[in-house]
């Protein structure tokens, strides 16, 4: 049963939960946020991406999640995960790989294309399968790209439309996240290189360039 | 399944996903398109993916060994030339996506030579070197590409160095360069009585590391330096007031101005020596060349190489400085080095590694008091060794009054048995005929061997002949050269006083002709399994190697090499200067083409075949092809005159 506080307030893990996955998720929750002040090279982002199997978090559900690591300035497929769970029937099985992809992000800063949607999914997914409150940093290139790029367009625009501006390929067809996550690497590294360059040298601000250019692109 | 295995599992599948888009792109591209999908997978999975800003540099020669293989999906990289030394047709080349860098350098595993700089903002996955060796190992189109690029390099590398010697204009030294531009001129000389400790002094004063011994005409007469201190000076407690003529290793090494770097390079290989002194025509000293001056023109490490056979301690050790060996010699011939100098090159330095191989053998067994030499027959006996040559060797030996011969022989074959053994560890693959000094027939004494030269001359039957090609080819490589000597001097006798027997040499040499068409410019349907191609050895070089033992055991040459013996024998073959030059010319061009199709086509580590595709060259270069074999229809038609042989 679960206690009134977890209830509340989310700390989880879940009681039901198989010892293993218990304990890699207590060790997640245990894990301190990584590198708050270093620089953009020595940061270990990792970049999230989902499919569902449609937009509304509430009712549908996440058929696959990918995740890749961008660190020291590349990013490499030894780096990467891919959740598959469309097919998955077994619900521990489910809790185990959810388990697994805590393990790979630790509390790595997460970047992703629409965080407000991924965030959304991954939440409510992680509360329901493990119990607990998943809250960690998240780079909203979204906001970011125009923040950085304003000369290329000021306000968020389609993803597709970033990546033909800067001659990315954008593929045949409908990415896969994995697929979508190589893409927003290349996108990361263009980035936090312009980034740099314009004095946003840590994770931090990144973060806060991001928020400010949210605040400011949708009240503006 | 614990929730590691699970993440080890999703791992592999991202893995796996993360491969295939990088495989996507590959696909798009040559050769990477015609590459198995096993290759591109691999390709996929260790490549990383990294950004270069417009503006920045991606690698260059201080960026120090190459770590990557980097290929461009998108964007502009610039390859400028760093440094003097100009290698390469172009200065500036503009990379673009699907195009791979720096080929070469990767491949040997140093600096890149060019600086690489992003001209707009790129992205490039980095194949790790580790990655890239083994993928060019097991990808026979992504080895054909890599060396047909850096085969196509060498291609403009020559033609640049041609261009450069038509214009005569280039300050560039490269080791073609005569001596009288190298190295330190008007050096400073003293003479023969001059007290060691002013000599010293003056050393001291000038910071020069040697100081050349001249006489009053400045004809140099010997050379001291800072290590003949220690020997010859401090150990061996001669006073300062001596002279330096007491201290000075005498008879130093000299060579014209007019030879070359290479002349130089080559000297110090064959005789250990560090410094060169050039002379003018009159045989003053004006120069000295030492080898840190070579270094300079070469940067390679040939006395660290030397050095390291010399004080191997095992035959592990000696595995590395073959592959240094090697690697220096494919440097060389990368620098467009000619095949003459090359092939004495790499047996200088091969001869060094055998040498070292026999001492540490003969810690093991114990021939004091006993005379003896190792010979080395056939292209080794030749010193026209290529890059991988099959050992061909024998033993002679003397067996000392009151011992047995057969208890000798059989100590001999033991200890040749481990060098063998030894030698084909190092690189020196077991001959398949069985020509190794641990075979009972080739291990023999001198008067065995004497009269196995007379039963050949006499009675010139076809395997006595082929024989002939092989054995008569000798030198000694380490042991009692007298022996060698001797055998020699029974061989030249023997040879001269049996017309018949060089005229069945000559019939021999004719049996097979250059590979020149009467309508097409080459024959490439003399070899039944390889239609299209032109074996080069057989039709090529084998028929001046041919023709050149033949006059010189006419003649009574020593010398094996077949340049030597060609030019010692162009008076007996009636052939002026100028007309020797050009088969010369001939001759080593072949054998470039031999040394580098060998080396860029062949398997790492095989014995690569002499088979070319005339088609394959570029016209220049057919054409040059074409010239050589009509030199080797020339003096194959002398020899057809000399010796009456109407085929």
């Amino acid at each position: 049963m679960f206690g009134i506080k977890k209830f509340l307030f989310g700390e989880g893990p879940n009681e039901n939960l198989p010892a293993d996955v218990k304990a890699a998720v207590v060790a997640w929750q245990g894990l301190e946020l990584a590198g708050l002040e270093s620089s953009h090279h020595l940061t270990r982002y990792v970049i999230v991406d989902i499919a569902t199997t449609g937009a509304n978090a509430e009712t549908d559900q996440v058929t696959a999640i990918a995740a890749t690591v961008m660190h020291q300035g590349v990013a490499s497929p030894a780096q990467s995960i891919y959740i598959d769970l469309s097919a998955a029937t077994d619900d521990i099985a489910v809790d185990r790989q959810l388990a697994a992809f805590l393990q790979f992000i630790g509390k790595s800063p997460l970047v992703s294309y629409h965080v407000v949607f991924v965030s959304a999914f991954l939440e409510q997914l992680l509360k329901k399968r493990l119990g607990i409150n998943f809250q960690p940093r998240w780079v909203d290139l979204t906001w970011l790209l125009p923040a950085m790029f304003s000369e290329v367009h000021h306000k968020p625009m389609p993803l597709d439309d970033w990546l033909l501006a800067f001659g990315l390929d954008l593929g045949d067809g409908r990415r896969s996240p994995c697929e979508n996550n190589l893409l927003l690497a290349r996108l990361l590294q263009m980035l936090v290189v312009r980034a740099h360059a314009k004095g946003v040298y840590t994770v931090d601000e990144l973060i806060e360039e991001s928020k400010a250019s949210s605040h400011l692109r949708r009240t503006h | 399944m614990d929730v590691n295995q699970v993440e080890a599992m999703l791992r592999e599948e991202g893995l796996h996903r993360a491969a295939g888009n990088t495989m996507t792109f590959l696909r798009k591209h040559a050769p990477f398109n015609k590459m198995s999908a096993e290759a591109l997978q691999r390709f996929g999975e260790k490549a990383h993916i990294a950004f270069y800003p417009a503006g920045s540099l991606i690698v260059g020669p201080d960026s120090g060994n190459v770590r990557f293989f980097y290929l461009i999906e998108s964007g502009k990289v610039q390859a400028r030339q760093a440094g003097e030394v100009t290698v390469t047709e172009y200065s500036i080349l503009s990379l673009g996506a699907g195009e791979s860098f720096p080929i070469g350098a990767v491949t040997a595993g140093r600096p890149s030579t060019n600086i690489y700089t992003a001209v707009e903002d790129t992205f490039c996955y980095h194949l790790p070197a580790e990655d890239f060796l083994l993928l060019m190992s097991s990808s026979p189109e992504f080895n054909l590409f890599c060396t047909q690029y850096i085969a196509s390099l060498l291609d403009q590398s020559r033609r640049q160095l041609q261009a450069q010697f038509a214009q005569k204009a280039s300050e560039q030294q490269t080791l073609n360069s005569p001596l009288v531009g190298i190295g330190t001129r008007e050096p400073i000389s003293v003479l023969p009585e001059t007290p060691l400790r002013s000599v010293l002094e003056t050393m001291s004063l000038k910071g020069i590391g040697s100081m050349v011994v001249a006489d009053p005409e400045k004809k140099p007469v010997g050379i001291f330096t800072r290590s003949d201190l220690l020997d010859r000076v401090v150990l061996a407690g001669l006073e300062l007031t001596s002279p330096i003529s007491s201290a000075m290793s005498s008879s130093p090494f000299m060579l014209s101005e007019h030879a070359t770097a290479y002349d130089a390079m080559l000297a110090m290989a064959t005789h250990g020596i560090r410094h060169v002194l050039v002379t003018d025509h009159a045989g003053c000293l004006t120069g000295v060349v030492s080898e840190r001056d070579l270094f300079a023109l070469q940067r390679v490490g040939l006395r660290q190489i030397r050095q390291a056979i010399e004080a191997a301690p095992d035959v592990e050790a000696l595995q590395h400085s073959a592959a240094d060996v090697r690697q220096l010699s494919f440097n060389m011939l990368a620098q467009g080095i000619g095949a003459e100098q090359l092939t004495q090159f790499i047996s200088a330095l091969n001869d060094a590694l055998t040498r070292r191989v026999i001492q540490l053998n003969l810690e093991k067994h114990d021939f004091s008091g006993i005379d003896w030499a190792w010979l080395a027959f056939g292209s080794e006996g030749r010193d026209e060794q290529t890059f991988s040559t099959d050992q061909d060797n024998g033993i002679v030996f003397v067996v000392p009054e009151g011992e047995s011969q057969d208890a000798l022989k059989q100590r001999f074959l033991a200890f040749a048995l481990d060098t063998n053994k030894d030698l084909d560890k190092v690189g020196f693959p077991l001959c398949k005929g069985n020509i190794m000094a641990s075979n009972p027939e080739w291990c023999m004494t001198l008067d065995e061997w004497r009269s196995q030269f007379s039963k050949w001359i006499r009675t010139p039957e076809p395997t006595a002949l082929l024989n002939a090609t092989i054995f008569f080819d000798f030198r000694p490589l380490f042991g009692k050269s007298e022996l060698a000597d001797a055998m020699r001097r029974h061989l030249l006798a023997q040879a001269a006083a049996t017309p018949i027997f060089l005229q069945a040499m000559a019939r021999n040499a004719l049996d097979v002709s250059p590979p020149l068409g009467k309508i097409r410019d080459f024959l490439t349907d003399l070899e039944p399994d390889h239609p299209g191609k032109i074996d080069l050895k057989k039709y090529g070089s084998r028929i001046f190697v041919d023709v050149a033992r033949i006059y010189a055991l006419a003649v009574g040459v020593h010398g094996t090499n077949t340049g030597q013996r060609l030019r010692m024998s162009a008076q007996k073959m009636n052939i002026k200067g100028d007309e020797i030059n050009a088969i010369l010319d001939g001759l080593n061009f072949i054998q470039l083409l031999r040394l580098q199709h060998q080396y860029l086509e062949g398997e790492p580590g095989r014995q690569g075949d002499n088979l070319i595709d005339p088609e394959k060259l570029n016209e220049l270069d057919r054409r040059i092809l074409k010239e050589s074999f009509r030199q080797a229809r020339k003096i194959q038609s002398r020899l057809k005159l000399d010796y009456q042989v109407n085929h």
